[in-house]
């Protein structure tokens, strides 16, 4: 067998591996139907904001009186705002009261029946002021261009420092959806490997699989392929999330960044994959019960989920120095750097010291996982200890 | 052929093997017995790689055995095991394709299989729904479905009903007939007397008998058993230590010609041979002596 020959070789086992563990769980009906429920819930959480925030149609407005032509000029092109001008203060009044309009404005008096909200009525307060103007102006002699001209002011530019402040509530809810996914995304495949090593080991089918592949090939098909399940379920949660946000108008009122931050949560995800799925595979094989594997697991799980409060924390102090920190020491970073970048921005240095670092543990722990599984997948009785079995001979 | 020499095996202070040595030829069936704790399955797992011996060496065709040599070889561990939730005929096809065959050159031989082990209407059945017997068959299949060039199976015969026994007897005997050498090990020492050309008996990781089923009977010849159709007691005729079996007379140290002469002449003979051992008489003897 040629060099090349056996490089295919090596590369099918693996492949094989990763393809069975794909047809029989990512295609197992309760994974479906989980990617169903999952993807749903997300599409009802990125809508949610519109849904609540719900009532969007044209406020209703009453105008009479000396300065109802100008104010209709204003109010038009504030915009949202439906404007109905009548012949007297009176009608317009009636008008209200009949619930046909929300409020009237009238010779200086906005009119309603119980109050307008604040927004409104600073609204309606600008819009009166700028009618009036106009309208002293006017008969001050100008002409409506030269008004034009005098009132034509530049909006104010909004720019806020988000390094030293705290986001909006809407960057706090996308930065709370960033790392609920990737708590959940973590947590459940890593789960998955580890059940799924010591079931090949429980029942022992694992000494027949060894006869034709080697032992990196089924621990690292058994990663790629739940890798595969879980990068299809991300990409359809994010594509789902973005999908509805961008047609419900959301992500236009989410800060620029939102969208590169999901999607480069993926690639944050990848990494704390790696790292996570390579431990579990190795802590898996320590054990020969599915009993067992709970204990071994342990340690990962209170990572992951430390991780994940760790992540709320900073949420709501995302330019503390707790924050700072979180997000660049692995393995809390694969979370909390996702999440801080959803709501706060970061300076270029600190996710790129982040990315190495993450990316380093990854490495090792690929290394100390595929040693400890390959002294110990073939090990069969009580569970071994971690020092044991990188003591045993491969 | 394959060639197993001088294994040694510890296990902390327990040795497992002292010295293991065996060959199977091809289109040999060659009986592995042994008691519990001999070492059977320290050695066949030693030979399909999924142990390391502290010594000795294992060839096959006069190479060193290596990966590529042992994905041609068919294997059934000691402890079955089968991915529970997946469908008898996908599990069957994937080990073939794990042993190198194409996916449909795989999905073909496993349904083969099933139709010849009776299960091809539990194709589509995950493993878990199976009885512990049709499990077993669907484990046979999986050390089959590559049409490997040996085969090492430890206790195949575990736990089959008689049926199952057969099937799987006369899947060993063809293999061996297509030119495979065939190990496998059992307790059920009739089936190893019926199946086996030759006979291998371990002892606490020692070999301590073996050779073709002819030689070992042979070595282990007992008395001539001589039955005759006649009221007289021959008994003090007969030349040589007599004794008395039922109706037969057993005829020790003597010229067996001279008593055949003597029985034709009282009588018509209706029996005259050496006792032969059975296996497990032989296996008796071996682990006693």
């Amino acid at each position: 067998m040629t060099n090349q020959d056996a490089e295919t070789s090596r590369l099918r086992g693996l492949m094989l591996v990763a393809g069975r563990e794909i047809r029989v769980r990512g295609l197992a009906k309760s994974n479906l139907i989980s990617l169903l429920v999952t993807v749903v819930i997300v599409g009802v959480l990125a809508a949610l904001p519109t849904l609540i925030g719900g009532d969007d149609s044209d406020e209703k407005i009453g105008l009479a009186g000396a300065n109802a032509a100008a104010m209709e000029s204003q109010l038009d092109a504030m915009g949202g705002f439906e404007v109905t001008v009548y012949d007297s203060r009176a009608e317009a009044e009636q008008a209200v009261k009949d619930e046909e309009l929300e409020a009237s404005v009238a010779d200086g008096v906005l009119f309603s029946r119980e109050g307008v909200g604040q927004e409104l009525q600073t609204l309606l307060d600008a819009a009166w002021q700028a009618a009036s103007v106009q309208t002293n102006l006017n008969e001050a002699g100008l002409t409506d261009a030269q008004i034009g001209e005098a009132l034509a002011v530049q909006p104010l530019e909004v720019v806020s420092d988000e390094a030293s402040g705290i986001g909006s509530a809407l960057d706090y809810f996308t930065g709370l959806i960033i790392s609920i996914i990737m708590f959940m995304m973590l947590m459940t495949p890593v789960q998955y490997i580890a059940m799924g090593v010591v079931e090949e080991k429980s029942s022992r089918i694992v000494e027949i699989l060894l006869t034709s592949l080697k032992p990196w090939q089924l621990l690292g098909g058994k990663i790629i392929g739940l890798g595969v399940i879980s990068l299809v379920n991300l990409v359809a949660m994010i594509a789902v999330g973005l999908g509805v946000a961008s047609a419900t108008g959301l992500l236009d009122n989410l800060p620029e960044g939102t969208a590169s931050a999901a999607i480069s949560a993926v690639g944050w995800w990848l990494i704390a994959f790696l790292l996570f799925g390579a431990l579990a595979g190795g802590v898996g094989s320590l054990v020969s019960r599915q009993e067992e594997a709970g204990s071994v697991l342990t340690p990962l799980i209170m990572a992951l989920s430390l991780s994940y409060v760790g992540a709320i924390f900073l949420l709501n102090a995302p330019t503390s120095t707790f924050a700072e920190v979180l997000s660049i020491v692995p393995p809390f970073s694969a979370i909390a750097m996702p999440t801080r970048m959803a709501i706060a921005e970061v300076p270029v240095w600190q996710v790129s010291l982040s990315v190495a670092l993450l990316a380093a543990s990854a490495a090792g722990a690929l290394a100390l996982g595929s040693q400890l599984y390959k002294r110990s997948v073939l090990y069969t009785g009580s569970r071994l200890k971690l020092t044991d079995a990188l003591r045993r001979a491969a | 052929m394959l060639e197993i020499k001088d294994l040694h095996k510890r296990f902390g202070d327990v040795v497992a093997l002292d010295g293991v040595s065996l060959t199977a030829s091809p289109g040999e069936v060659v009986g592995f017995v042994g008691a519990n704790g001999a070492g059977k399955t320290t050695t066949m797992r030693i030979a399909m790689g999924v142990l390391a011996a502290d010594s000795g060496e294992i060839s096959y065709d006069g190479a060193p055995l290596g990966v590529e040599e042992r994905r041609r070889f068919g294997y059934m561990p000691s402890e079955r095991g089968l991915y529970p939730k997946m469908k008898t005929a996908d599990q069957i096809a994937y080990f073939g394709e794990l042993h190198g065959l194409a996916k449909a050159t795989a999905r073909r031989s496993a349904a083969d299989l099933l139709e010849q082990l009776n299960l091809t209407d539990r194709a589509g059945d995950f493993v878990q729904d199976l009885s512990l017997g049709n499990q077993q068959r669907v484990q046979l299949a999986v050390s089959l479905v590559h049409n490997p060039e040996v085969l090492i199976l430890d206790e195949p015969f575990s736990g089959l009903d008689p049926i199952a026994v057969d099937v799987m007897g006369t899947a060993l005997r063809d293999r061996a007939a297509a030119g495979a050498p065939v190990l496998f090990s059992s307790h059920q020492l009739d089936l190893i007397e019926r199946l086996c050309d030759s006979v291998v008996i371990i002892g606490n990781g020692k070999i301590i008998a073996g050779g073709t089923v002819t030689e070992l009977k042979a070595k282990e010849v007992k008395q001539l058993r001589v039955t005759v159709a006649t009221d007289e007691d021959l008994t003090g005729r007969f030349p040589g230590t007599v004794t008395r079996d039922g109706d037969d007379y057993l005829v020790e140290d003597t010229d067996d010609q001279e008593v055949l002469r003597i029985a034709a002449a009282a009588g018509r003979v209706t029996h005259f041979a050496y006792d032969q051992p059975t296996i497990a008489e032989i296996f008796r003897e071996a682990v006693t002596r």
